[in-house]
């Protein structure tokens, strides 16, 4: 009747409340390559089972309502924001951190960010990438505008964005130029 | 003779940006500490000024899964960085929404919050004060009836019975007499309000009190040592038994100075000895329990002779600190010093008043009270120049202090570049230059400020560093300043590597850890590049003498004819000679005997300057000598303003600062860049908005509005200005937090420059410009 | 946030069935934008969450017969990456281009910024001008409510309790021009502290309409009948524009005050009526830029 076949159900009641059941489940998807499979609650977010539970912990936490960017992971190959995401959301879908990014070493977007210094304490870098990554993947060669207008959902407190925007030229320029 | 430098100087990839890009670094949150973590969380104040009548936490207490519940029965000791009027928990009174009444320690965050709320807290509230005029007006609540008991720094001037927590004055000259001569007088009144950091990490302690009697803090901070002293003052424990591990930080700007919320987590850790707790603030307490910036308001009153000379200056400051003076009443005492920017000015008279409210605590935060004042003097200086028919600029020329004349306080300035900084930037941005827009409903206009700031420390502040050779010649240095995003290992690493001939790649840096890197202050008041570069460059020559004497003794070379290149030893008149240190700075040279000489190299060096003195006299502020040196600098914005909306758009900015020399001269724009945008926040969205009960209702990136990379000028042009500094290693000084402190009067100036319209309280909003525009009442005074 | 049981039924039928079994004691969740934050913060304290992200029927984005079709579950990123929503309903896309940040749009959707009825919300004024249509649905059946019906109060709306919106359609229209002005603190992501979408046909039909100013989004009717048939010009605009005040009731609070508000809508309706004639007559296509 219901989708949700591999999920187990786990009723007790504590205090008289029917609501606070404890749903255990055994989540299933993939991570960064990897078939994963963890129990979760129903309202466990994707940032907290990520960081806590997968180890996986280059999306960060900065504000939890979806506003800093600093959570962002790619779901599907679309940017989300994994703070205001329900881990049970991702059952048997394609999750890739920063971490699967980089796999097979730094990509050429990052090789751009650190060739100019694009970032100075670097706790919104993650999420940077993982925005600019889908960009980039939609847009090969986006203008500056296209560019500022992409990475809006990204706070940065410390560099005023001109050398992130500086990398992503070079990276729009490369392309642009057929340059590997 | 001037050596040409290698290292120092020249543009690098900074140390750290392939462990960010990579997220590699472990912030303190992505250390795995186990499964005996527990989570703590705490209780807030729903009131900004309440006594505390009771506490019930038996309910709390039984939730399954708490470990502990604090109050201030258990914790009541008092601590500060200046003065102690701040409790671990509070015992007898509230002085802030959201103060932590109550923590809870479980073996979950969710379980920790569930306990929170099951706390029964019974308040009796109080009169509330959250302006500053407030609290210094006649009948006013006493919100610390105790200052007079406090512990407190000898050159802060409390005044018990009132509200001041500190008071500095300047009276220097004669300033009625300053007044008379003057040929034209301009007034003004400005409010700064209360502005916050937004690291994008919020505060977070990892702390664990375990039964050998250690305690261990991984903490997200500008400050380990600090801390560290602090915590064993407050917990009667011994130094060496505290432990600060200062991981990467995700962005300070002084918010992460000095100490918060970490003493909680220490207090929730000695409550369950054995486990690490974490306390992890929410954006919601970022924003109200951790600290804002000071806001203001001031009275500026200035003296010109027609020919733009400034003859007299009064400038009465009433500091908004909050609910705690402890660290904002250095922020008091620095502007109260410093308050005239960067002028000669033979006549001062400063009262700046540390005025305790309700508001939440102020503590440092990136300008440290410059950019606060700097708003009221560099709006009324371009008003003066439009009264006296003087450019704007040129009058900052006219005025501008040189090396050898008194500040304030009657100490000689120290060798400066403003002039080539005002003139530099005037130029970038084509000061005089009318622009038109494009658009019919929109005008372009100019704003300029010139501004100045001294690091703010105590008189003895001081650095210090450690550098050990490796066997392949790499070194690894041990500091304890902290890079919050600046640079600073990647200077540090060039300092040292410039001395023993090192190339970059054989350097390392690392963060602090109060067991194992010897003593610095505190990462703030820009001073880092130059009291702990000092402190590199004595360890790295203690090394490099010591490196010359094994090879003296060895080869028998007077070490007048060594020196250190190309990751090892030359020599002066032997061009073949060349030993690469990974011979020998372990081993040591061995010797036709088959005996060796030397061993392993170890370098050490310390920084203090010794003739600063912070013991001025309190009813003049004169007699001392406490400021090290001034950074100077000059800033100037180029607006497009709808003429209908009041919408701004910065086109354009230029910022110069004399950085003595620029040790990282990209990572050292980048520091004006980032300052720029950050000072862009506070001019024209940034405001902490608080409903008449005290309690912030912006308390979230909804409504506090932080700069997008949509909102920024798409020309940033940061210039570098180098007259030397000179105690400076290679001649630097620093200015990573000068760069906002332009930014609020230069937009204020366009604004008055493009629409004829003053706005004097900040933020500078479209709203305000729109509705203010055509009244009467903020016309900008065009006199001449 | 209080645990819950999470359903992720795979059919239209399946979902409308568990709503009508527990009613207002389950939310259904697509892009979650707006129900995550309320049930992290303990406003709504569901028992049960229904997904409707895996039911296919819901995902329609098309033309047919005269209107445009878009279901529940498509998402603003997708209807700015749709040519047919750019060129047939300009505002509506540059609307979605306005809302929040890329992150945010590839999972929120348009129907639930529709449910979530906040005055504010980015979809009403475009929705309002070119008089879309939601569709109701819940297991004992299927109507269809005029979004001017739709919304009776802040975060209020005629959804019964076993009822979703499963999508809503938009009819097409020719030779027209087409605008939607956002005022917001600054270029980047803000909630709207006022929305204004101006719509006018080659017939000289203009429709006007204003959402954040009022506790629902409202249509000028006034402004509206004084301009129909007319010519635009500069004096008309502003006669317009000042008469288009006349349907709003804004409120000051941390965000602006009723007075910029008001003059701000003024200046967004004179500036709307020219650029969208503009575009009627050089045809040119929706643009995410900013009249203000």
């Amino acid at each position: 009747m219901f989708a949700q076949s591999t999920f187990q159900w786990d009723y007790y009641e504590c205090d008289t409340e029917i609501r606070r059941y404890q749903m255990n489940h055994m989540l299933k998807f993939n991570l960064n390559g990897e078939q994963v499979e963890v129990a979760v609650k129903s309202n466990e977010k994707l940032l907290d089972v990520l960081r806590d539970k997968l180890g996986v912990v280059s999306p960060k936490f900065g504000c939890g309502v979806a506003e800093c960017g600093a959570c962002t992971v790619l779901i599907n190959d679309l940017s989300v924001r994994s703070c205001i995401t329900f881990a049970v959301e991702v059952e048997g879908k394609n999750v890739v951190t920063l971490e699967g990014l980089q796999a097979d070493g730094p990509t050429k977007i990052q090789k751009a960010f650190v060739k100019h210094n694009a970032f100075q304490c670097g706790f919104c870098a993650p999420g940077f990438i993982m925005s600019a990554t889908e960009l980039i993947a939609k847009n090969p060669s986006p203008d500056e505008e296209e560019v500022r207008h992409a990475l809006a959902g990204n706070l940065c407190r410390c560099t005023g964005y001109q050398n992130i925007v500086d990398a992503m030229n070079e990276v729009a320029e490369d392309n642009r130029r057929g340059v590997k | 003779m001037k050596e040409t430098l290698k290292v120092v100087g020249h543009n690098a990839v900074r140390l750290d940006i392939l462990e960010k890009v990579t997220a590699t670094a472990e912030y303190t949150d992505d250390i795995a500490f186990g499964p005996n973590l527990l989570h703590m969380a705490v209780l807030g104040s729903p009131y900004a000024h309440a006594e505390i009548v009771s506490i019930d936490t038996s309910e709390a207490k039984k939730l399954p899964g708490v470990k502990a519940v604090l109050t201030g029965k258990d914790y009541p000791e008092k601590f500060g960085l200046y003065l102690e009027d701040k409790s671990i928990f509070p015992v007898d009174r509230v002085r802030q929404v959201g103060e932590q009444v109550a923590g809870v320690v479980a073996t979950t965050y969710e379980i920790a919050r569930n306990a929170v709320k099951l706390i029964k807290v019974e308040y009796k509230e109080l009169p509330l004060i959250l302006d500053p005029y407030d609290s210094v007006a006649e009948g006013a609540v006493l919100i610390h009836p105790d200052l007079g008991n406090y512990k407190i720094e000898p050159w802060l001037n409390a005044q018990p019975g009132t509200n001041v927590a500190h008071l500095r004055q300047i009276r220097k000259g004669d300033i009625e007499k300053g007044f008379l001569e003057a040929d034209e007088i301009v007034e003004g009144e400005y409010y700064i309000p209360h502005v916050a950091h937004t690291c994008i990490e919020t505060h977070i302690s990892v702390s664990k009190f375990s039964l050998d009697g250690r305690l261990t803090m991984w903490n997200s901070t500008q400050s380990p040592h600090t801390q560290r002293n602090i915590m064993a003052n407050a917990l009667g424990m011994a130094h060496k038994d505290i432990r600060v591990i200062a991981p990467p930080i995700g962005g300070g700007f002084g918010g992460k100075a000095g100490i918060s919320m970490e003493v909680m987590a220490a207090a929730g850790a000695k409550s369950c000895p054995g486990h690490p707790v974490k306390l992890r603030w929410s954006r919601e307490e970022e924003f109200s329990n951790s600290s804002q910036r000071t806001g203001l308001r001031n009275k500026v009153k200035i003296g010109f002779k027609k020919n733009g000379k400034i003859v007299a200056f009064k400038h009465e400051m009433f500091w908004d600190v909050g609910a705690s003076a402890e660290y904002g009443s250095n922020v008091v005492n620095a502007t109260g010093f410093s308050a005239t920017g960067p002028y000669y000015i033979p006549n001062v008279y400063i009262d700046s008043k540390a005025c305790y409210t309700n508001n939440p605590t102020c503590s440092a935060y990136r300008g440290f009270g410059y950019s606060e004042f700097s708003f009221g003097v560099e709006s009324t200086m371009d008003r003066a120049a439009k009264i006296l028919g003087i450019d704007a600029v040129e009058l900052r020329k006219i005025n501008a202090i040189k090396e050898g004349e008194g500040v304030a306080y009657d100490v000689p300035m120290n060798p400066n570049g403003l002039i080539e900084c005002i003139d530099k930037v005037a130029a970038e941005i084509e000061w005089g230059k009318e622009e038109k827009s494009d658009d019919p409903n929109k005008i372009i206009a100019k704003g300029f400020a010139s501004v100045w700031k001294a690091p703010a420390m105590p008189a003895n502040e001081s650095s210090s560093a450690f550098i050990k050779f490796s066997e392949d010649g790499s070194i690894n240095i041990l500091v304890s300043g902290m890079d919050l995003g600046q640079g600073f290992l990647t200077a540090m690493a060039k300092i040292a590597a410039e001395v023993l001939g090192l190339t970059l790649d054989k350097v390392r840096v690392e963060l602090p850890d109060t067991d194992r890197n010897p003593y610095e202050w505190q990462t703030v008041a820009s001073h880092v590049t130059w009291s702990c570069g000092n402190a590199v460059k004595r360890a790295a020559i203690d090394a490099r003498n010591k490196i010359f004497d094994t090879v003296q003794r060895a080869h028998f070379i007077d070490a007048s004819q060594l020196y250190l290149e190309d990751n090892g030893v030359k020599c002066t008149t032997q061009d073949s000679f060349y030993i690469p240190f990974s011979d020998f700075v372990i081993t040591g040279i061995q010797t036709e005997h088959n005996t060796w000489i030397g061993g392993p190299i170890l370098g050490s060096g310390m920084f203090m300057p010794e003739y600063t003195n912070a013991m001025v006299d309190p009813n003049t502020g004169l007699g001392g000598h406490p400021m090290v040196h001034y950074t100077v600098g000059a800033g100037a914005v180029k607006v497009e303003i709808d003429k209908e909306t009041g919408r701004m758009k910065v086109l354009k900015m230029a910022e110069a600062f004399d950085l003595g020399k620029a040790i990282n001269p990209d990572l050292a724009k980048d520091q004006i860049n980032g300052g720029f945008v950050q000072g862009l926040g506070t001019a024209l969205w940034e405001e902490c908005i608080f409903n008449e009960k005290g309690k912030m209702l912006n308390d979230g990136f909804t409504d506090y509005k932080i700069p997008t990379i949509l909102d920024v000028p798409r020309d940033m042009n940061p210039i570098l200005v180098e007259v030397p500094q000179p105690d400076g290693p290679y001649g630097a000084r620093g200015h990573s937090e000068h760069t906002m402190i332009p930014v609020m009067p230069a937009i204020a100036n366009a604004v008055a420059n493009g629409l004829g319209v003053r706005i004097t309280d900040v933020p500078v909003t479209s709203e305000k410009v729109a509705m203010r525009m055509n009244d009467p009442k903020y016309k900008e005074d065009m006199r001449k | 946030m209080e645990n819950f049981k999470y359903l992720k039924p795979a059919t239209l039928e399946d979902a409308l069935s568990s709503k009508s079994e527990y009613g207002s004691k389950a939310n259904f969740l697509l892009g979650g934008t707006d129900l995550f934050i309320a049930m992290d913060k303990g406003v709504i304290v569901p028992d049960v969450v229904i997904d409707l992200k895996g039911i296919k029927a819901l995902s329609y984005l098309e033309e047919k017969d005269g209107f445009i079709y878009i279901g529940a579950a498509v998402t603003w990123t997708e209807l700015i990456d749709s040519e047919l929503i750019k060129k047939s309903i300009p505002s509506l896309w540059e609307a979605a281009d306005l809302v929040a940040s890329v992150g945010v749009r590839n999972s929120a959707t348009l129907i639930g910024n529709v449910c979530n009825a906040v005055p504010s919300l980015e979809a009403g004024a475009p929705l309002y001008i070119r008089d879309a249509v939601v569709f109701l649905e819940s297991k004992s059946g299927k109507r269809e409510v005029s979004i001017k019906d739709f919304f009776t109060g802040v975060k209020r709306t005629v959804i019964k309790e076993d009822e979703m919106m499963t999508g809503l359609k938009i009819p097409v229209v020719q030779d027209f021009g087409e605008v939607y002005i956002k005022m917001g603190r600054y270029e980047g992501e803000d909630l709207s502290q006022a929305g204004v979408s101006v719509f006018v046909d080659k017939n000289n039909n203009y429709r006007i309409s204003l959402a954040a100013v009022a506790i629902t989004p409202v249509r000028a009717s006034k402004a509206e009948n004084f301009l129909k048939g007319k010519k635009l010009n500069p004096e008309l605009a502003e006669e317009a524009a000042e008469l288009a005040l006349e349907a709003i009731a804004p409120i000051s609070d941390i965000r602006s005050s009723k007075e910029y508000r008001i003059r701000m809508c003024k200046i967004m309706v004179k500036r709307g009526l020219t650029a969208c004639v503009s575009r009627m007559e050089t045809g040119s296509p929706a643009l995410s830029t900013r009249l203000i």
